[in-house]
């Protein structure tokens, strides 16, 4: 796979060498780099399932990387679908779709990607690219399996903040939350003001599992839940109570609507509640809500809707927040690897850097400038700089079990009582058991 | 008087002494073994589609049925594994009852609703005809549009057409009704009849409107009333119609997937998952596809044991 850039560069070292003679290494390194986006060319394929801001992203990203490389042609294998998008992924390449790069958000599905033989370790690449002076080591880690490194983080996102309208905490005199009891008291003022529902809890699908997996990890910290999703400990543990049982504190302190209400929307819905209908006060969601918020409802970040990052819960975890992230990941099969090695090392640069932020997604790269983000991201980052992070759980689990686990925490919802918490542990553990 | 076949017969090839005159067969040459080839050659181009289209893909999902695959891991034979595994499987048994609600809820509904329309519109067929086109164009949109049209027409807020309706007459009326289970299942029943209801219509009017114009004529000369009418004649003489329709429309909710895909996704807490829901989730979702696969041929069986005595019926009436 690598055979072809080897080829390229030695040619290019006999053809340098007089110029090296003169002009020394650093120049000489300098040419080397142009030549290298110089000699690129062919089609780029790359595997897209991402859609509206985000598919216009990977246009810009796209757009910008064949400007600097004419050569180039990038071309995307576009999957439609809704909920989760690994079937789709996964019935293109089964069915024969060769393509470059995998867009991959599931550390889970790059376990399953690798162990199928159809994404490689980009260890070489790396080291060749000196990435490392670019990206931590952490985020390194995020992309790794026990063999090697296959994924390459481009953004990241916090997943324990908490949206709001600064107009909603003003009309009840209330700043945003620091600590749990101050969110719980803020209820009653929020009613107070006239708002019947602060908390939205958006229940249809996946999204309700954001809240339990943060309090999760603020009641006994990301070692529990890295040990969850490996099921070293079973999903009876009483951490895992601990956490569901605050979810259930905060229900009973009447934060949210009824549970048919809550099993009614998914995470959208609930998000025209808060911004457009006004009927909400708080959305737990992923940092894909400031692309909708500024470029869907049109408003401004960090005036119209900003973020606070969930409260401090004083059990010892509070310095922690769960996070995503999105990698690309190298085929085995693709027909031009040196483009899509080439197009990893430009989505470190502080060109796709700033194309991100234009977007409001933050890139982990040393290349970033984060005062070019808007006011939310920059809370965001700052929140997620100062955390120890634990990557999303339902993102960490095997596929039948992250399926009955958000039907469970659904009937959690439904009644969250001592018993319900128990039945719904039990049935958790019950399918871990069968496939661990 | 001979027909022209016959005389031909005749006159070419005398009748042998103890065999039988060949019978008049109206104007058409009997049957030959020479016919064969010309039969087969328009029949292979079928059979092989055919083959292609339906039979490989159902012996292979039969076939896929035997084994366990996961994701993108290798398959592994597991025999009736997979089918011991689904019929102990407590989510899937809700699946069957879920999808003999829906299926029969669907079909009575659409059926009594279309041939009720029906018969009414028999009465003046020149004047509703543009209700009848009306009906049928619901039937003509396909099922994922008119879903996307009820998720609005029952948006658990407000904005719902169906609670600011309900919130004229009730003030801050506002109802959630695809997240409880009960109302989210009559609201996927109802939803996909109003779909269903234009095929029974067109159906069973035809039916009707078969009906000889002398029997119903007899009857107002008789001095019959229209519920009389509707009773005693156009009732159970459209039944033909009736019967058609509600074996499409069965087949049709059995194998329902777009409308509760759109409308609840199987939810709440999987209260709308019906088999065909089921069997997508197992194998798109999870990508179990030797499971899903399992469920498929449950489905099937199901299907055949709904079609194959209606086709057999209908076949021997047409002969």
């Amino acid at each position: 796979m690598r055979r072809g850039i080897h080829t390229t560069r030695r040619g290019r070292w006999l053809a340098a060498a007089g110029a090296v003679l003169l002009v020394g290494a650093t120049s000489l390194a300098g040419a080397t780099s142009a030549a290298d986006a110089q000699d690129l060319d062919g089609e780029l394929v790359i595997l897209q399932w991402q859609g509206g801001v985000e598919a216009d992203l990977w246009a810009d990203l796209g757009a910008a990387f064949v400007e600097a490389n004419s050569g180039v042609e990038i071309r995307e294998v576009v999957l439609t679908g809704t909920g989760d998008m690994r079937g789709p992924m996964r019935t293109a390449l089964l069915g024969g779709e060769v393509v470059d790069i995998v867009i991959n958000t599931w550390p889970a599905f790059r376990a399953e990607l690798a162990d199928a033989g159809i994404i490689g370790p980009i260890d070489e690449a790396w080291e060749e690219n000196d990435w490392s002076a670019l990206l931590s080591d952490s985020w390194r880690d995020l992309g790794a399996l026990p063999d090697g490194t296959y994924g390459l983080t481009y953004t990241y996102g916090n997943r324990s903040g908490i949206w709001y309208k600064p107009e909603h905490l003003e009309n009840a005199g209330i700043e945003p939350p620091e600590t749990w009891d101050a969110l719980i008291a803020s209820f009653d003022a929020l009613n107070e003001a006239g708002y019947q529902t602060p908390f939205a809890i958006p229940g249809q699908f996946w999204a309700h599992a954001e809240l339990f997996e943060t309090l999760l990890i603020r009641t006994s910290g990301v070692e529990t839940a890295t040990a969850l999703a490996a099921h070293d400990i079973p999903w009876t543990d009483p951490a895992v109570r601990g956490a569901l049982e605050k979810y259930a504190e905060l229900l009973d302190a009447g934060c949210c609507a009824d549970a048919a209400a809550m099993l009614a929307n998914d995470w959208d819905g609930e998000a025209d509640q808060l911004f457009l209908a006004d009927e909400r006060n708080y959305l737990m969601i992923g940092m894909w809500m400031n692309a909708r918020a500024r470029n869907d409802y049109g408003m401004a970040e960090g005036e119209d809707y900003s973020l606070f990052q969930f409260p401090a819960l004083g059990l010892g975890h509070d310095n922690t927040s769960m996070v995503d992230s999105k990698e690309v990941n190298l085929t085995t099969n693709g027909d031009n690897p040196e483009a899509a090695i080439a197009f990893f090392d430009f989505l470190l640069t502080a060109e796709a850097a700033t194309i991100l932020a234009d977007y409001g997604f933050a890139s982990p790269s040393a290349e970033a400038d984060t005062s070019l983000l808007g006011p939310v991201q920059q809370i965001s980052t700052a929140a997620v700089a100062d955390s120890e992070v634990q990557f999303v759980l339902g993102d960490l689990l095997p596929g039948d079990l992250v399926d009955e686990y958000r039907v469970q925490l659904q009937r959690f919802l439904q009644d969250p009582s001592e018993e319900t918490i128990d039945a719904v542990l039990e049935a958790i553990e019950a399918k871990a058991l069968d496939l661990y | 008087m001979s027909s022209g076949a016959a005389d031909r017969g005749a006159t070419s090839r005398p009748a042998r002494e103890g065999r039988p005159e060949p019978a008049d067969t109206g104007g058409w040459r009997p049957w030959r073994l020479t016919d064969a080839p010309a039969a087969m050659f328009l029949i292979v181009p079928v059979l092989v589609l055919f083959g292609i289209a339906v039979v490989y893909p159902l012996i292979e999902t039969i076939r896929l049925s035997f084994y366990e695959i996961r994701g993108l891991a290798e398959p592994s034979y597991v025999g009736l594994g997979n089918y011991l595994t689904l019929f102990g499987d407590p989510t899937f048994r809700n699946t069957i009852a879920t999808t003999l609600l829906f299926t029969l809820g669907v079909t009575a509904i659409s059926v009594a609703l279309g041939w009720a329309m029906a018969m009414l519109c028999s009465f003046a067929p020149a004047q509703t005809l543009p209700f009848r086109m009306m009906v049928f164009a619901a039937f003509a949109i396909p099922e994922t549009v008119s879903g996307y049209m009820w998720v609005t027409i029952l948006r658990p807020d407000r904005a719902g057409l169906l609670n600011s309706v309900i919130g004229a007459f009730i003030p801050d009326f506002s109802r959630a009704w695809l997240g409880d289970a009960t109302t989210a299942r009559w609201a996927l029943i109802i939803a996909a009849s109003w779909s269903a209801v234009g095929l029974p219509l067109l159906v069973c009017f035809a039916a009707v409107r078969a009906i000889p114009k002398s029997l119903i004529e007899a009857a107002y000369v008789d001095g019959a009333r229209p519920i009389s009418m509707m009773r005693h004649i156009l009732m159970p003489l459209s039944l033909t119609g009736v019967r058609v329709a509600i074996f499409i429309n069965l087949l049709g909710a059995l194998r329902a997937f777009d409308i509760i895909f759109v409308l609840t996704g199987g939810g709440p807490v999987r209260a709308t998952e019906t088999i065909g829901y089921f069997m997508y989730r197992e194998s798109m979702t999870q990508f179990k596809l030797g499971y899903g696969a399992a469920a498929t041929v449950v489905l099937l069986i199901a299907v055949s044991v709904v079609s194959i005595p209606a086709i057999i019926q209908r076949t021997a009436q047409a002969k």
